[in-house]
C-alpha cells in the first residue's frame, strides 16, 4: 500500500462501469478519489461527471483489508440507504475484476456525485469567505447531520476535508467510512473502528476503552466535531485549541475538558455563533447530549430568519426553514431540554408528560380506521406522489428507542388509512415537526402484509382519537 | 491523551497519574514544603524537581542547586539525558524513563511513562497531511518490546496455529529472549508489558465475567489482546519479521509444543 508518491494508482482512461477515469481529486489514508467522465450521455442517475471512490482491498495484508473492507462496506452500505440534499449520494458501487491489475483487483469504486471542492480547500484558499457564507454552510452542515441522526446514525469522522461543496455552493456531507448506526437495542451510541482525526475527537474518546466492537461512539461526538468547525469558518480554519501539533491541540482539549484551562473562542467569530460553538465544545459527552443537531438547527433557524439574512435559496429550503421555526418554538434552547442523551428524530420526547390525547378513552369498541395525517404542509399536498421523504415510519416496540432498527420497512403517507386495534397510552414519547408532543400509540394492521402483521403508530401522526380498548 | 504515569517503586509502590496540563513535585518533602511524590532519602533535596505533562511528553525541572539527574530510556541501547542543576523544564522523549537522583549509595529513583506518543500509520502519510488525516486512534511504537510481546501473542493466530491458544508468559519470554534487545526479558516484565499495552495503550474493556479466578481473569485479558489487536490491524503478518526465526529456537521447546497442538 506504501507505493511512491505520485504513483499513478489508476490509468487515466481506465473504464469503471459507465465512466472513464480522469483527473485525481484526492488521497487518503485508505481510498483515491478520480474524476470520472461519464462514456455514454448522462441523465439524472448517470451525470456527465462523477466521483470515483476506490477503495483497494488487495496489496495489503488480509488482516488490514478486512478492516478496509469494513469501512468500504459501511460507506456503500450507508450510501445506499440515506438520502438527502445535504448527504453526498452514492450513484452506484462495483467491485473491480482487474487479474492485470494487481492493485485494482477486488477494489470497491464508490460513484459518487461530482463535488466542486472541499471545505478544507474552501477555507485554505486566499480568497476568504463571502459574507454570510459560512453561516450558511454551516447551516447546511448542521441540517446534513440532523438528518444523520435522526436516522440514527453517527458520522465519526466530521472535519472540513468531509464536508464538500457542489458548483452551486451547496453543502454535501461525505465519507461515511466510519458512519456507524447507533446500537438498535439503546439506541444511545455505535460502534466504530479505533480511527479518527485527532483534531476533532471529543475529549472523552481519547480515554475511551477498546473492546471487540471497537470504540463507543455517540452523536455528541459529531456535535463536537461541529464546535470545532464553527469555530474554524470564521477564523479561516484555526482550532479553538492552541498548539502547534494535533497532539499538542490534543492535550490542550483535555486540560479544556479537565477544567484546568478556559475555552478561550476567536473574537472574529460572532457573538451567535460563539455561544453555538460554546454549547457544541461542552467539555462532555452528558453536557453535549441536549445539544442535539435538531436544536442546534432550530437555534440556527430562529436566528438566521430574526435577522435576516440567508440570500437566494431553493423553496425547499424556505420550506425547510418554515418547519425548523416550528420546531424552535418547541424545543427552545439547549440548557432547557433534559440532560442525557434523548434520541434527536421527529420522534423524540423528553418528559414521560401527560399525553396531548386524554379524550375517548374506552375499553369497548374494536378495530377502528385512522388517516395518516403529516403535518407538513408539503407532504399533505402532494401525498399522492409518495416522496421518501414524506414518508412516515412505523415502530417495532413502541416502548424502544426509535431508531432504524425499531422501524418496520413498510412506509406510510399522508392520506393513507391504517386499521387500528388498541391503544397504548404510555409509550415512548413521539413529538412531530411543530412540538406535539403523545406518548399514546395504536397497534395497527401491517398494510400489505399478512392478516397478523402489525406495527406501532404514533398517535401524533393522525387526528382521529377512535376509541379502542387498550392493548395488552 | 490520557497524560503520564509515574511509578515509585518503593514500600508501598506509589502510582500517580497526571493529566494534560498537570505538575507533580518530587522531593523528600518537610511539613512546609509539600509534594506528591515524596523520595525519603536524605541525599535528596526537599523540593527536588517537579514533572509537568505537556501535550503528549512531559517536562522536568531540576530544582536542585548542585546535582544533576540522568533520565535513561530502559528500552534504548543506552540512551540517555543528563538535566543540569537548575535547568527548568527539559523536554523528555522518552515513553519509558527512568529518573535518575543521584544518592550516596544506592541511586534513587522512579518511572514515568507517557503512553500519548502519536505515530503515523503505517500505511499513512501517502499525500495526506499532517493534521486533518484520519489516524488510527492507538498508535503504538514498533520498536518497543512491548510491540514484540503483543507480536509474540499474536503468533499462533497469525500463523494460522490455533485459533485459540493464546502463548502463556513463559512461553513468550523463551520466544523473545534469543533477541538481543530481550536477552534480558523476564516473566514479571513480560506481565507488566501485557498490563501496559492493556490498560494504557489499548485501553481494553474486558468482558462482564469477573466472579472467576485470578488465572482466568488474566487470561480474559491476553485473549481480548489478541482478538482487538487482530481485528484492528494493529498486528499483521508483516510483523512476524520482528520475531527471531523459529528454526533458531533454541531446545525447539516452542516449535515442539506448535507442532503438538
Amino acid at each position: 500500500m506504501n507505493a511512491g508518491a505520485g504513483a499513478e494508482r489508476v490509468p487515466a482512461g481506465f473504464r469503471v462501469g459507465g465512466w472513464a477515469v480522469g483527473e485525481p481529486i484526492a488521497d487518503g489514508g485508505w481510498g483515491w478519489v478520480y474524476e470520472g467522465q461519464s462514456v455514454r450521455g448522462s441523465d439524472d442517475d448517470h451525470p456527465a461527471a462523477v466521483a470515483l471512490k476506490f477503495l483497494p482491498t488487495s496489496g495489503l495484508a488480509p488482516k488490514q483489508a478486512r478492516g478496509l473492507l469494513e469501512c468500504a462496506h459501511r460507506e456503500r452500505e450507508f450510501g445506499r440507504r440515506a438520502r438527502h440534499p445535504r448527504l453526498i449520494r452514492v450513484l452506484d458501487s462495483l467491485v473491480l475484476n482487474e487479474p492485470d491489475h494487481p492493485e485494482l483487483d477486488g477494489a470497491i469504486v464508490l460513484v459518487m456525485e461530482r463535488a466542486e471542492h472541499s471545505l478544507r480547500q474552501l477555507l485554505a484558499g486566499e480568497a476568504g469567505l463571502a459574507d454570510g457564507q459560512a453561516e450558511r454552510i454551516l447551516t447546511e452542515i448542521c441540517e446534513g447531520l440532523a438528518h444523520l441522526h435522526e436516522l440514527g446514525w453517527v458520522h465519526g469522522d466530521l472535519k472540513p476535508d468531509n464536508v464538500l461543496l457542489m458548483a452551486d455552493g451547496s453543502v454535501r456531507l461525505s465519507d461515511f467510512g466510519l458512519a456507524s448506526e447507533l446500537d438498535g437495542t439503546h439506541g444511545t451510541h455505535a460502534w466504530m473502528p479505533p480511527l479518527g482525526t485527532p483534531d476533532f475527537l471529543p475529549p472523552e474518546r481519547w480515554k475511551a476503552p477498546l473492546g471487540e466492537r471497537g470504540v463507543q461512539a455517540r452523536p455528541s461526538a459529531d456535535i463536537w466535531a461541529l464546535g470545532i468547525m464553527v469555530h474554524q469558518m470564521f477564523t479561516g480554519g484555526i482550532s479553538p485549541f492552541p498548539g502547534a501539533t494535533p497532539a499538542a491541540r490534543g492535550a490542550a482539549a483535555q486540560e479544556y475538558a479537565g477544567g484546568r484551562a478556559p475555552l478561550r473562542l476567536d473574537a472574529a467569530v460572532p457573538p451567535f455563533w460563539r455561544e453555538l460553538a460554546t454549547d457544541c465544545l461542552a467539555p462532555t459527552h452528558e453536557a453535549r447530549a441536549a445539544c442535539t443537531a435538531g436544536v442546534l438547527l432550530a437555534r440556527i433557524g430562529a436566528e438566521t430568519h430574526g435577522s435576516g439574512t440567508g440570500a437566494a435559496r431553493t423553496d425547499g429550503d424556505r420550506r425547510r426553514r418554515r418547519v425548523v421555526l416550528g420546531a424552535a418554538a418547541a424545543t427552545a434552547l439547549c440548557a432547557a431540554t433534559v440532560a442525557g442523551w434523548v434520541y434527536v428524530a421527529d420522534d423524540s420526547g423528553a418528559k414521560q408528560d401527560g399525553s396531548v390525547h386524554v379524550t375517548n378513552v374506552s375499553d369497548t369498541a374494536g378495530p377502528a380506521a385512522i388517516t395518516v395525517y403529516n403535518v407538513e404542509p408539503t407532504c399533505r399536498a402532494h401525498a399522492a406522489d409518495r416522496d421518501q421523504q414524506c414518508s412516515l415510519g412505523l415502530a417495532i416496540d413502541p416502548l424502544a428507542p426509535y431508531t432504524v432498527a425499531n422501524v418496520v420497512a413498510t412506509r406510510v403517507w399522508h392520506g393513507d388509512v391504517l386499521t387500528a386495534q388498541c391503544r397504548l397510552p404510555q409509550g415512548l414519547p413521539v413529538t412531530d415537526e411543530f412540538g406535539t408532543r403523545s406518548t399514546e400509540w395504536y397497534r395497527v394492521r401491517l398494510p400489505g402484509g399478512a392478516a397478523d402483521a402489525t406495527a406501532w403508530f404514533p398517535a401524533v401522526r393522525t387526528k382521529d382519537r377512535p376509541a379502542l380498548p387498550a392493548c395488552r | 491523551m490520557s497524560g503520564v504515569l509515574i511509578h515509585v517503586p518503593q514500600d508501598p509502590p506509589l502510582t500517580l497519574r497526571l493529566g494534560a496540563g498537570e505538575v507533580a513535585r518530587f522531593g523528600r518533602g518537610s511539613d512546609t514544603v509539600g509534594v506528591e511524590l515524596r523520595l525519603d532519602d536524605p541525599a535528596v533535596s526537599r523540593l527536588a524537581g517537579e514533572i509537568r505533562v505537556n501535550e503528549d511528553h512531559w517536562l522536568l525541572s531540576n530544582l536542585s542547586a548542585t546535582q544533576s539527574y540522568l533520565v535513561e530510556n530502559p528500552e534504548g541501547a543506552g540512551e540517555y539525558l543528563r538535566v543540569p542543576p537548575r535547568r527548568l523544564g527539559a523536554p523528555i522523549p522518552f515513553e519509558f524513563a527512568r529518573v535518575v537522583l543521584p544518592t550516596r549509595d544506592t541511586p534513587v529513583s522512579f518511572q514515568v511513562f507517557a503512553p500519548d506518543h502519536v505515530y503515523l500509520d503505517p500505511q499513512g502519510a501517502v499525500g495526506g497531511r499532517l493534521g486533518t488525516q484520519t489516524l488510527t486512534a492507538y498508535s503504538l511504537d514498533e520498536t518497543a518490546t512491548y510491540f514484540l510481546v503483543l507480536v509474540a501473542l499474536c503468533e499462533p493466530r497469525l500463523r494460522d496455529e490455533s485459533a485459540l491458544a493464546v502463548p502463556t508468559t513463559p512461553e513468550i519470554v523463551e520466544r523473545l529472549r534469543q533477541l538481543p534487545q530481550c536477552a534480558r526479558l523476564t516473566a514479571r516484565g513480560v506481565s507488566a508489558h501485557i498490563d501496559y499495552l492493556a490498560e494504557e495503550k489499548l485501553r481494553i474493556v474486558l468482558p462482564e465475567s469477573r466472579d472467576v479466578g485470578r488465572g482466568a481473569r488474566r487470561n480474559g485479558k491476553r485473549e481480548a489482546l489478541v482478538g482487538i489487536a487482530l481485528r484492528f490491524g494493529v498486528v499483521g503478518e508483516s510483523h512476524l519479521g520482528l520475531l527471531p526465526s523459529r528454526s533458531a529456537a533454541s531446545g525447539n521447546s516452542v516449535q515442539a509444543q506448535a507442532v503438538g497442538r
